[in-house]
């Protein structure tokens, strides 16, 4: 874990509202797995910081995704080149992908894209095949950048790829990793209880004293997104406990 | 020179002023960027005699300049703690005092004498003020004689260092002070979370799953920094600050008003090396003021 002092390097928008920002953090860019995040604050910013998973690794930069759903993000897009960010990770257990696997499935809802090109690079690395199956409201908030050997969009108006959801558009593999809304990940337990799904919560400290971020766990009590998490096998999160109705959950 | 910021509490002697407060610090096995030079000792999250699983999310919410929360003291229970995490503690070079938790006077006692003489284990501080239980909490700390009565049962079993933590939800912090040192008392720790709700008008609904929460951070200093003054004023036993630290001058004004130590907690969640900033900013402070030690810094505190 590394507390970095990073300065903004580059935004660019990767769908409509969504944008990919960067910024120079090289202990954090050499050591982060996929599926691991970061925890930003900012000088006159909100009193907690806001915990984004590391979107693309590019050499002593690091990578994450946003949209502006609220204070925080809203303040983060309207910084410039050069501003200053505290970033604290890399944070939380990521999708830990070992070789064996030969061909592994990203399935991705809106944001959900946020761990995925890492994954992709990894799961490349290790000689897996990668279908990318990415899914959104339309086309113009389909993500505009994708990583693997076949891709497959869905829009849930059909304006662009198969109409309907990704998890109905995904064959099946040898491993399914998932991110996105709640509902969409409940569905993807359903479907592949192996699969392994990163979670979103609202979360305090990110490192594992405030117990802010419960997850509820199938088997009753709950872990810490930001410690144990934010990667759960499907089947091990209580779905139905999950906040559905939750600014993140809702428009993700 | 070097200015002496050494205190001691009720007999608990420590190297600082500066302590990480219950909840926010865990068991003390977290916060690895902290320099724990600086900590004058750590306040466990709060326990039980039994594991409770807490309040399912969401558990937290942001309002301005601060955070409400209700985890529900979720923990593993007496056994765990004794067993997992006090032989770490028997060998770290700073106090841990674990904070207690009970539903009745008698397992608050249960709880003490469980843990009396256990290594590791350097005191206690009484949490009568979790505005985040169904059953006791608040409850014992704005009732003076549930106060007592708790402090009480917990003195009977230890001879250990006795803190108590104090509810911000009174109407005169000073009754409530006053009955706790009558009890035995050892310190009082001021103050615990202010209860407070906040709606989301997406859901037409409170934020927390709990509905209300406990309110912390820099929103609630100037509030607490009176009423650890008001405590202080109606004590002789030592008192420590808490409430919305996060710089040397938040905890220079708890000091100022009357507190012997401070409590760092939310501020921890934000930079894991708060405590060590607060400690070294009270040395710098002291020094660039020609003051030698923290016992010659000038006080307001007029007695009641």
């Amino acid at each position: 874990m590394f507390l970095v002092d990073a300065a903004i390097a580059g935004r660019r928008e990767v769908a409509r509202g969504m944008f990919v920002l960067s910024m120079a953090a090289p202990e954090i860019a050499a050591s982060v797995r996929s599926g691991q995040f970061v925890n930003l604050g900012w000088s006159g910013g909100p009193l907690l910081r806001r915990p984004f998973s590391v979107y693309r690794v590019d050499r002593d930069r690091i990578e994450v995704v946003l949209k502006a759903v609220g204070v925080g993000t809203t303040a983060l897009l309207a910084m410039k080149d050069g501003d200053r960010l505290s970033c604290l990770g890399p944070l939380g257990h990521g999708f830990n992908l070992r070789a064996g696997p030969r061909h592994v499935v990203l399935v991705s809802g809106g944001l959900g894209v946020a761990p995925m090109p890492l994954a992709a690079r990894e799961a490349a690395g290790l000689g897996m095949r990668i279908t990318w199956v990415h899914g959104a409201r339309s086309a113009d908030e389909l993500c505009s950048e994708s990583e693997g050997d076949a891709i497959v969009w869905t829009t849930d108006d059909g304006s662009r790829g198969v109409k309907g959801s990704a998890v109905a558009a995904a064959p099946d593999a040898d491993l399914v990793l998932a991110c996105g809304p709640n509902p969409m990940l409940a569905a993807v337990a359903a479907r592949w209880p192996d699969a392994l799904v990163a979670v979103e919560t609202y979360m305090g400290c990110g490192t594992g004293v405030c117990l802010g971020c419960a997850v509820p766990r199938a088997g009753g009590g709950y872990d810490r997104a930001c410690k144990e998490g934010p990667v759960y096998r499907a089947a091990d999160v209580d779905w139905t406990a999950l906040p559905s109705h939750l600014a993140y959950a809702a428009n993700a | 020179m070097t200015p002496d910021l050494s205190v001691s509490i009720g007999g608990l002697a420590l190297r600082g002023p500066v302590l990480a407060a219950s909840g926010t610090f865990g068991y003390g096995t977290e916060v690895p960027l902290l320099e724990r030079g600086a900590l004058g000792g750590m306040v466990s999250k709060g326990i039980f005699l039994r594991p409770r699983a807490g309040t399912p999310p969401p558990r937290i919410a942001e309002t301005p300049s601060g955070m409400l929360n209700a985890i529900g003291l979720q923990g593993p229970g007496v056994e765990a703690l004794v067993r997992d995490y006090a032989p770490q503690w028997a060998r770290w070079d700073f106090p841990v005092l674990v904070n207690i938790n009970g539903e009745s006077a008698v397992e608050y006692g249960e709880l003490a004498a469980r843990l009396d003489g256990v290594p590791g284990v350097a005191g206690f501080e009484i949490n009568i003020s979790c505005p985040n239980v169904e059953q006791g909490g608040l409850y014992f700390g704005n009732d003076p004689r549930a106060a007592a009565a708790v402090t009480e049962a917990v003195r009977k079993r230890t001879r250990l260092p006795v803190w108590v933590k104090l509810t911000p939800m009174v109407s005169d912090i000073g009754i409530i002070a006053r009955a706790v040192e009558s009890a035995g008392a050892d310190a009082l720790c001021a103050v615990n979370t202010f209860v407070g709700m906040s709606i989301d008008l997406a859901a037409f609904q409170p934020r927390l799953s709990f509905r209300t929460g406990g309110l912390s951070g820099p929103a609630i200093r100037p509030l607490a920094v009176h009423l650890a003054h008001q405590a202080a004023r109606a004590v002789r036993i030592p008192v420590i600050g808490i409430g919305g630290i996060a710089r040397a001058e938040d905890a220079l004004e708890f000091l100022v008003a009357g507190c012997s130590a401070v409590q760092v907690g939310t501020a921890t969640f934000v930079n894991p090396r708060a405590i060590a900033e607060v400690h070294d900013g009270i040395a710098a402070f002291l020094r660039a003021r020609g003051i030698a030690s923290l016992g010659d810094l000038p006080r307001y505190l007029p007695r009641d």
